[in-house]
């Protein structure tokens, strides 16, 4: 009887680069931005209902686990909007040579997370 | 839809161990996809200690060593050896190429090798291209002139002959699309990186006359437009050609035109 044919090996071997990681974080951050702003959404209409309704979530983002929370969603924020300039320039035709994705790339990830640090700062000190 | 394992029967196991026979002090590991069509075992890792002092300088040159000396065994395919023919195409270290141009000094540790990734495999290193094959047959590649007589020459400018180059120099190996994410989880509809090179090429050709039915027949939701520009492709491609620039332009021209 004949064996059916294996499929090859694909994700498992397959070596990641810059312009790889930045894509699926991409979507990723996609993802978690699309339901941290119908969270956000949810959370303001909730004032309809009253003050002790906004309390309760301003508790909870105001511990430390929603600090953090509020920090990567900073960070989501930060990376999609500088990844999606990246694809904006890509999508009139610039920066498809190897070392420019390369380049972009590497200023989309610590580009994200300078911007995170700022935003933080100017959060702290400003508002 | 995406499927991030692999299927039961797709699983690979450990293989046999070849321990070098010769004595060489300066050996390599090599850890060789295998999978036997006439058995109905799974596929398996074998590993080859080979002797680097007696080994030209590309992966090509350890798997026909292997072959010749240690196992004969081994199926891959080759032809011209001088990246040309695109018959070695495989996943070395991570990463696919020509096993006949890709230097196993710039790959670290032991070496890796696999076929083309997310392909139905005929035996050990090689894989079923049959669909690629008939994606690149619907593209229609070649030319297509209604008008002028065929009898004669079609002249073409120096600046249009110019805009293919970067595209006629592709020879089909799919090192692009078979490391295409996009191809691995849509590879039935998606075209991929490699065929869609070849779209543009004939969509540019300043002597093709159906520029607007290639674009058109192009102009799809998952034919086209699953290129996510992750660009894989561009960094696989061993002629160090540029699909997914291509792909953008093709994008681009269906963007700025009447189609």
């Amino acid at each position: 009887m004949k064996n059916k044919e294996p499929l090859s090996p694909h994700i498992q071997i397959y070596s990641w680069h810059i312009s790889s990681l930045v894509s699926i974080s991409h979507r990723i951050t996609g993802i978690i931005n699309i339901i941290s702003i119908t969270l956000i959404c949810l959370w303001a209409s909730l004032l309809l209902f009253g003050e002790s309704y906004y309390i309760i979530i301003d508790l909870f983002l105001s511990s430390l686990i929603g600090k953090f929370i509020i920090l990567i969603l900073t960070w989501s924020f930060s990376f999609q909007i500088l990844s999606e300039i990246r694809h904006l320039i890509m999508d009139f035709g610039y920066g498809f040579e190897l070392k420019t994705t390369k380049i972009t790339g590497l200023l989309v990830i610590f580009g994200s997370i300078f911007l995170t640090v700022v935003l933080y700062l100017v959060g702290k000190n400003f508002i | 839809m995406v499927q991030i394992n692999l299927p039961e029967n797709s699983r690979v196991i450990k293989g046999k161990y070849f321990k070098d026979k010769t004595g060489s002090k300066n050996l390599r590991k090599i850890n060789i996809y295998r999978w036997d069509p006439s058995t109905r075992e799974k596929p398996r890792i074998d590993t080859y200690e080979v002797d680097m002092d007696n080994c030209p300088s590309k992966v090509l040159d350890i798997l026909n060593k292997i072959k010749n000396e240690i196992d004969p065994t081994i199926a891959y395919r080759r032809s011209c050896a001088h990246g040309v023919c695109g018959s070695c195409a495989m996943n070395m270290g991570g990463k696919n190429g020509l096993a006949c141009t890709t230097p196993h000094a710039e790959i670290d540790g032991d070496i890796n090798i696999y076929p083309l990734p997310h392909l139905k495999v005929k035996r050990d290193l090689i894989g079923d291209l049959d669909g690629l094959y008939k994606q690149y047959q619907s593209i229609e590649p070649w030319l297509k002139s209604n008008s002028k007589s065929e009898s004669k020459e079609i002249f073409q400018s120096k600046k249009d002959r110019a805009k293919l180059d970067g595209a006629y120099e592709c020879i089909m190996c799919a090192c692009c699309s078979t490391s295409c994410p996009s191809y691995w989880w849509n590879g039935d509809k998606y075209l991929g990186p490699a065929v869609l090179l070849q779209a543009y090429r004939w969509i540019i050709d300043s002597r093709d006359e159906e520029r607007q039915k290639r674009l058109k027949k192009v102009a799809d939701e998952l034919k086209l437009y699953r290129c996510h520009t992750i660009l894989n492709c561009t960094s696989a491609c061993p002629k160090g050609l540029n699909p997914a620039k291509a792909i953008a332009e093709i994008k681009k021209m269906l963007a700025t035109a009447n189609v």
